[in-house]
C-alpha cells in the first residue's frame, strides 16, 4: 500500500480521496443533463418507439406496431446499402484531408502575424455563408458545360467531366463543399487547442536542435492530443449523418442525384421522412445509423491511437517528459 | 535562476513556480513570426474562404435578368440597395435579425457557461460515475435527431412555446459538443497540480473555477461562443417547424424572399447578405480573445 | 467542504436571468377573439412559394374594406417544407394559421387524412351558391367521399405551349401560332416536328426543340383516364394508360434527342430561359410568370404562346385555401378566403399576376378572356388558355403523385443524358416509388 504524499508529486498514478469538489461536480454537470432530459430525452425515446411502428405524418395518430420489420426493411433495402456506402466514401474524402488541413492552418495561424484577427475570421465565413448560397457557385463552378473547372481541364486538353451526373466526380464535388465549408470550424477549434500548449516546450526543443517539422511532431501533436481526438470523433459524427450538402448540391431533391450517386445515409432518411412521409422507417435508419456511428467513432479512436503512438514516438528532446495528456 | 532539475515537470509541460513572470510573458504563445510562405498560404486560404460571400454580394447586386445570362457576372454592380429594398419589403428582415440575435446570444451564453461548467466538472473533479455520464453525453451526440423534431414540436406546443422563440432557444441550450469540447480543454489546459494546490490552499469548487479554469481557458470559450452562434445563426431546420413568419429568426424571415411573382436570386442574395452582417461583427469582436497562455505563472487565491 | 452556499445561489442566479431574459424575449400571442364581428383581428395566411396576393394588392384591399381586419402572410418558400410544417402542426394542432394554402400535390391527403381539421365550406350557409361558382372538377378534388369541402380553389393551371417564334423561323419552320397549333395536334406530331428542328441545317447552335423529356412526361400523363391513381383510389402506376403514354412519348423525345436534357427547376434550366437553349416547353399559365422572371426585360417580344397542347387540354398545378378549425377567428377567416378566391380577386389575380382562376365565373369575365401578353409576342393568351381551360381532362389525383412523378422524371433524365435503357430507367423508377408506397 502506498503512502499518499501530500506534496505537488509528480506521479500520474490516480489517488483515490474524497476531493472537496465531488458534490459541486453533479451540480456542475447537472444543466445539462437536466436540459436533456427536458428537450432531448422524450424525442429520443420516441423516435425509438416510432420505429417499431408504420407512421407517416399524415396519419400521426394512427400508429400501427409492426415491431422489427422496419429495421428489416432496412436490412434488405438496396438504397440502405448503397447510402450506407456512399457515406463511407463521401465521409473519408470529406473528413480526412480537411482535418489535416485544419490542422494545418491552424499551425499558421498560431504564429505572431500581422491581422491575425482578420485571418481568424476569415477562416470562419465559409461556415457564416449561407450554404444556399455557396451551393449556388460551387454548382457553377462544376457545371459541365459552363463550369470554370471543366473549361480548366479543356484546356489542359483533359476530357471534361460530368461532376452532377457521375458517381466520383459527383461525391468528389460533394465532398469539396462539406470541406470547404468546415475546415475553419475545425481550424478554430485546433487553433483553441494549440493555445493551450505552453511555449517553453518549443523554445526547448528549439533549443535541442529541433527543426519545426520535429517540433510539430513531438511537441504540437501530443500537445493537441485532447483537440484531435475531439475532432475526430466529432467529424465522424458529423460526416455520418452529412445531409445538408448532398440535398442542395441536387437542388433540394433528396435523391442525392438521379442514380443515387450521392445519397447518404442522412439523406435517406431525410428523404424517407420527410419527402416519403414514411416516418417509422426514417426513425429506423436513424437509430441504425447511431449503432454504425458508434462502431465508426470506436474504430476511428482506434486508428488514431496507434497512429498517434506511431507518429509521435519517444525519440525526442531529453528535457521532454511526453505522456498522455487524455487520461 | 533556478535550474531545470527544480522545476516541477508536470505531464510534459513546464510550469513556472512564480519566480519569473516576466521571462514567461515574453514566451506567450509562439515566439515565432509567421514567415512569407506562411502569408502566402494564408492569403490563399482567405481567398478560397471568402470567395462565395464575395460571390453572394456580386448576386446582390445584379438585377435577376443580369444574372441569368449564361456568362455569370464577376464584379458587383449598382442593384445592391435597390435588391435590399424589395428585399425587406418582401421579408420581415429586421424582425428576424433581432429575434436571431436575441436567441444565438441566449444559446451562447448558455452553452458557453454551462459547458464550461461541466467540462471542468468532468476534466478535474473526481466523482462517482464520471465516466459513465461522460461517455451518455458524448453518445447523445450519434443520435440523428431529424425525425426527433415532431415529438419535440408536440412537447413544445403542449408547453405553449409553439412559435415563440423559447422553442429554439431552450433545446440547445447546453450541447454535448461544447461539454465534450470543453472538458477535452480543460484536461490539458489545466494542469492537476493547480486544481490541487488550490484546495489544498482552502478555496471551494466555484472559487477554483472563477480564478483559475477560466482564465485558461478563454480561447476555448472564445472558439465555442463563436461556433455556437453561428451553428444557432445558421439553423433552419427546426425554427422552419417552430416558428412563423410572424415572430422568426433570420433563416425564417428568409423563407418570404422567395414570394415575389417568381423567386428572384437577386433579391434572395441580397436579403442573405443583411442576414449575415450582424455575424461578421460579432466575429470581428471575438476573434481577437482566441490569445493562450495566461495561466503559466501567477495564480493567486 | 458541501458547496458553498454564494456558489450555489450563484449558479441559480445565472440560470433566472437566462429564463428571465429568455421570457422577456419572447413576443405576446394575440388575445382570443371576442365574438363581436367588428372586433380588432389578426388573421394569419399560411402560404409557400408565389401566391401573389400581396404583389396584387388584395390584403390591402380587403384591409381598407374591413378596417379591424390585419392580414398577416406567413411564408415558406418550398411547398414541401411547407407542406411538413403543415402536417406537423395539424398532428399536433396548435401553431396553425388561420387560412392555409393547400397545394395540387397534398390536396388529396389532406381530403383523405384532415378532413376533420378544417372547415367545410360545402356546409355553410352560402355552401352551393360556392360550389357553383369553381369548375366542377376543382370543387372536387378539395371534397371528401361523403360531400365535405375542404378549401376553395385559387388558381389552376391550363396548359399550352409556350415557345421561341424566332429559333423556329432560323430553322425554317412555320412558327406563327395558328399554323403550330396543326401541326402540334398530338405528341407523335410534336415529335416529329421535333426531330424535323434538330436536323435542320440553319437550327441555332447549341439548342433543342424541347427543354426536357420531363416537360413532356408531367403534361402527358394527366392526359389518360388514370394517372398514378387508379380509380378506386389506389396508386397503380403498372396499370395507368397514364402513365404507359407518357413514359412512351417522353422516352421516345429523350432518345430521338429532341430535348436539351435540363432538369427542371435547376439554375442551368433558369438560365435557358434567356439563352435560346431550347425553343419549346409544355406551359401551364404560371410558367409565363417565371419564364419571365428568368429571362428578363431584355427577352420581350422574343417568346410566344401556341394555342394548342399536344394530347389533349390539361392540367399542371393549382391551389386551394382552407381554414383550419383551430382558428381562432374562423368566421373572419372563413370571409377572407372567400373574398380571396371570388369573381373579382380571381379576375385581378389573372390580370395582374397571370394566376389563371379556378372561379369559373372569373374564367368567363371579358377582362380575362381578353387578355394578351406584351412580353409573349402579343398572343392572345385570355383566349388561348380560356379555351384550354374549358376543355380540360381531370384524371384522379391521389397520395403520391408528386414523389412519383419526381422518380419518373429523375430517371428520364438518366435516358436522356447517360444513355440508359427506357426499360432499365422504368424499372428503377418503379423501386423508387415502392419506397414511396410502402
Amino acid at each position: 500500500m502506498t503512502t499518499i504524499s501530500d506534496t505537488r508529486a509528480v506521479s500520474t498514478r490516480r489517488r483515490r480521496r474524497t476531493r472537496p469538489g465531488s458534490k459541486a461536480a453533479y451540480a456542475y454537470i447537472a444543466p445539462f443533463f437536466l436540459l436533456f432530459a427536458a428537450f432531448s430525452l422524450y424525442p429520443w425515446l420516441d423516435t425509438a418507439w416510432v420505429s417499431l411502428h408504420d407512421v407517416r405524418l399524415s396519419t400521426y395518430h394512427q400508429q400501427t406496431w409492426i415491431g422489427l420489420d422496419n429495421y428489416k426493411n432496412l436490412f434488405t433495402n438496396a438504397f440502405f446499402w448503397r447510402a450506407f456506402k456512399n457515406t463511407i466514401t463521401i465521409g473519408i474524402i470529406s473528413t480526412v484531408p480537411q482535418l489535416c488541413m485544419a490542422l494545418g492552418i491552424a499551425h499558421l495561424l498560431n504564429y505572431r502575424l500581422r491581422g491575425r484577427t482578420f485571418f481568424r475570421v476569415a477562416i470562419l465565413m465559409p461556415y457564416a455563408t449561407s450554404l444556399a448560397a455557396a451551393t449556388v457557385i460551387f454548382l457553377q463552378l462544376f457545371d459541365k458545360d459552363l463550369g470554370i473547372i471543366n473549361w480548366f481541364l479543356s484546356e489542359l486538353h483533359l476530357p471534361r467531366v460530368d461532376w452532377q451526373g457521375s458517381k466520383w466526380p459527383a461525391q468528389i464535388a460533394v465532398s469539396s463543399i462539406v470541406t470547404w465549408r468546415w475546415t475553419g470550424y475545425n481550424a478554430l477549434i485546433y487553433l483553441a487547442g494549440l493555445q493551450a500548449i505552453d511555449g517553453t516546450l518549443y523554445e526547448a526543443a528549439a533549443i535541442d536542435g529541433a527543426s519545426r517539422w520535429q517540433q510539430f511532431r513531438h511537441v504540437t501533436i501530443p500537445g493537441l492530443r485532447p483537440t484531435i481526438l475531439f475532432t475526430i470523433v466529432v467529424s465522424t459524427i458529423g460526416a455520418s449523418q452529412l445531409f445538408g450538402e448532398p440535398l442542395l448540391y441536387h437542388n433540394g431533391i433528396p435523391d442525392g442525384g438521379t442514380s443515387y450517386q450521392y445519397q447518404t445515409l442522412g439523406l435517406l432518411m431525410y428523404q424517407q421522412g420527410w419527402t416519403n412521409d414514411r416516418l417509422g422507417l426514417a426513425s429506423a435508419t436513424a437509430w441504425t445509423m447511431f449503432g454504425i456511428i458508434v462502431i465508426a467513432v470506436l474504430v476511428n479512436l482506434a486508428l488514431t491511437r496507434r497512429r498517434a503512438h506511431h507518429f509521435a514516438a519517444p525519440e525526442a528532446a531529453p528535457t521532454l517528459q511526453l505522456s498522455e495528456v487524455t487520461r | 535562476m533556478t535550474s531545470t532539475v527544480d522545476r516541477p515537470e508536470v505531464h510534459g509541460k513546464v510550469v513556472a513556480t512564480g519566480s519569473e513572470p516576466r521571462r514567461r510573458q515574453r514566451h506567450r504563445g509562439q515566439p515565432m513570426h509567421g514567415g512569407p510562405g506562411t502569408y502566402l498560404a494564408l492569403i490563399v486560404v482567405t481567398i478560397v474562404s471568402v470567395f462565395p460571400l464575395y460571390y453572394t454580394i456580386v448576386m446582390a447586386s445584379h438585377t435577376n435578368a443580369e444574372l441569368a445570362r449564361k456568362t455569370p457576372p464577376l464584379l458587383p454592380s449598382t442593384a445592391l440597395f435597390g435588391n435590399i429594398s424589395k428585399a425587406f419589403e418582401l421579408a420581415p428582415l429586421n424582425k428576424g435579425l433581432v429575434n436571431s440575435v436575441i436567441v444565438s446570444s441566449c444559446i451562447t451564453a448558455g452553452t458557453v457557461a454551462f459547458c464550461t461548467l461541466a467540462g471542468f466538472a468532468f476534466a478535474k473533479l473526481r466523482f462517482r460515475g464520471s465516466n459513465v455520464l461522460l461517455g451518455l453525453c458524448v453518445v447523445t451526440m450519434m443520435v440523428p435527431m431529424q425525425m426527433g423534431i415532431i415529438p419535440l414540436y408536440m412537447l413544445m406546443a403542449r408547453l405553449g412555446l409553439a412559435n415563440h422563440i423559447e422553442a429554439v432557444i431552450l433545446p440547445t441550450l447546453v450541447t454535448a459538443f461544447g461539454v465534450f469540447f470543453m472538458r477535452q480543454y480543460i484536461a490539458s489546459a489545466v494542469p492537476d497540480e493547480l486544481i490541487e494546490a488550490g484546495f489544498v490552499d482552502g478555496a471551494n469548487t466555484f472559487r477554483i473555477f472563477r480564478s483559475i479554469v477560466v482564465p485558461a481557458v478563454r480561447p476555448a470559450m472564445t472558439v465555442l461562443a463563436m461556433l455556437t452562434f453561428l451553428t444557432a445563426w445558421n439553423d433552419f431546420f427546426w425554427p422552419i417547424i417552430a416558428l412563423s413568419s410572424q415572430n422568426p429568426t433570420v433563416q425564417v424571415s428568409f423563407q418570404s424572399l422567395a414570394t415575389g411573382y417568381a423567386p428572384e436570386q437577386s433579391i434572395i442574395m441580397a436579403g442573405t447578405l443583411y442576414g449575415t452582417l450582424p455575424v461578421l461583427v460579432v466575429f470581428a469582436l471575438l476573434g481577437r480573445h482566441i490569445v493562450g497562455g495566461i495561466m503559466q505563472g501567477a495564480v493567486k487565491g | 467542504m458541501p458547496v458553498p452556499l454564494h456558489a450555489r445561489w450563484r449558479a441559480v442566479a445565472v440560470l433566472a436571468v437566462a429564463a428571465l431574459g429568455v421570457a422577456a424575449c419572447s413576443s405576446s400571442k394575440n388575445s382570443s377573439a371576442a365574438q363581436d364581428p367588428n372586433a380588432k383581428v389578426t388573421l394569419t395566411v399560411g402560404l409557400f412559394g408565389t401566391f401573389g396576393f400581396k404583389e396584387a394588392g388584395l390584403y390591402d384591399e380587403y384591409m381598407k374594406q374591413h378596417p379591424n381586419v390585419t392580414i398577416k402572410e406567413d411564408d415558406v418558400e418550398q411547398s414541401a417544407d411547407y407542406w411538413t410544417r403543415l402536417k406537423t402542426r395539424l398532428a399536433s394542432g396548435s401553431g396553425l394559421d388561420d387560412v392555409q394554402g393547400i397545394e395540387i400535390g397534398f390536396v388529396s391527403d389532406v381530403v383523405q387524412n384532415h378532413a376533420s381539421q378544417f372547415v367545410d365550406f360545402a356546409s355553410l350557409p352560402e355552401g352551393n351558391t360556392l360550389k357553383s361558382s369553381f369548375y366542377d372538377w376543382k370543387w372536387q378534388q378539395a371534397t371528401t367521399s361523403d360531400g365535405k369541402t375542404l378549401g376553395l380553389g385559387t388558381d389552376t393551371g391550363p396548359e399550352a405551349i409556350c415557345y421561341r417564334p424566332d429559333l423556329l423561323k432560323a430553322a425554317g419552320l412555320p412558327s406563327d401560332g395558328a399554323t403550330l397549333a396543326t401541326k402540334w395536334a398530338s405528341w407523335d406530331d410534336f415529335i416529329n416536328f421535333g426531330k424535323q428542328y434538330e436536323s435542320s441545317p440553319t437550327k441555332p447552335k447549341g439548342s433543342n426543340f424541347v427543354d426536357s423529356a420531363a416537360s413532356i412526361f408531367s403534361t402527358a400523363v394527366y392526359q389518360g383516364n388514370e394517372a398514378y391513381d387508379n380509380s378506386s383510389g389506389k396508386p397503380d402506376v403498372a396499370n395507368s394508360d397514364g402513365v404507359a403514354s407518357a413514359w412512351k412519348y417522353s422516352t421516345e423525345a429523350a432518345q430521338a434527342k429532341i430535348t436539351a436534357g435540363l432538369q427542371q427547376f435547376s439554375t442551368p434550366w433558369n438560365k435557358a430561359f434567356s439563352s435560346g437553349a431550347f425553343a419549346a416547353i409544355a406551359c401551364p399559365t404560371w410558367m409565363m410568370g417565371y419564364i419571365q422572371s428568368q429571362a428578363g426585360d431584355g427577352n420581350s417580344g422574343k417568346w410566344s404562346v401556341a394555342p394548342v397542347l399536344p394530347g389533349g387540354a390539361t392540367n399542371w398545378g393549382g391551389s386551394w385555401l382552407g381554414v383550419p378549425k383551430a382558428s381562432k377567428h374562423q368566421q373572419a377567416a372563413e370571409q377572407l378566403v372567400e373574398w380571396l378566391t371570388n369573381k373579382e380577386q380571381e379576375v385581378t389575380m389573372w390580370t395582374k399576376g397571370g394566376h389563371w382562376p379556378s372561379n369559373s365565373q372569373a374564367a368567363a369575365d371579358p377582362a380575362v378572356k381578353g387578355a394578351t401578353s406584351t412580353y409573349f409576342s402579343n398572343a392572345p393568351v385570355g383566349q388561348i388558355f380560356g379555351a384550354i381551360a374549358d376543355k380540360m381532362k381531370i384524371p384522379p389525383i391521389g397520395l403520391y403523385d408528386t414523389q412519383i412523378q419526381q422518380a419518373f422524371t429523375t430517371q428520364l433524365t438518366n435516358v436522356e443524358t447517360k444513355g440508359t435503357d427506357p426499360s432499365k430507367a422504368y424499372n428503377d423508377a418503379m423501386s423508387a416509388i415502392k419506397q414511396v408506397t410502402g
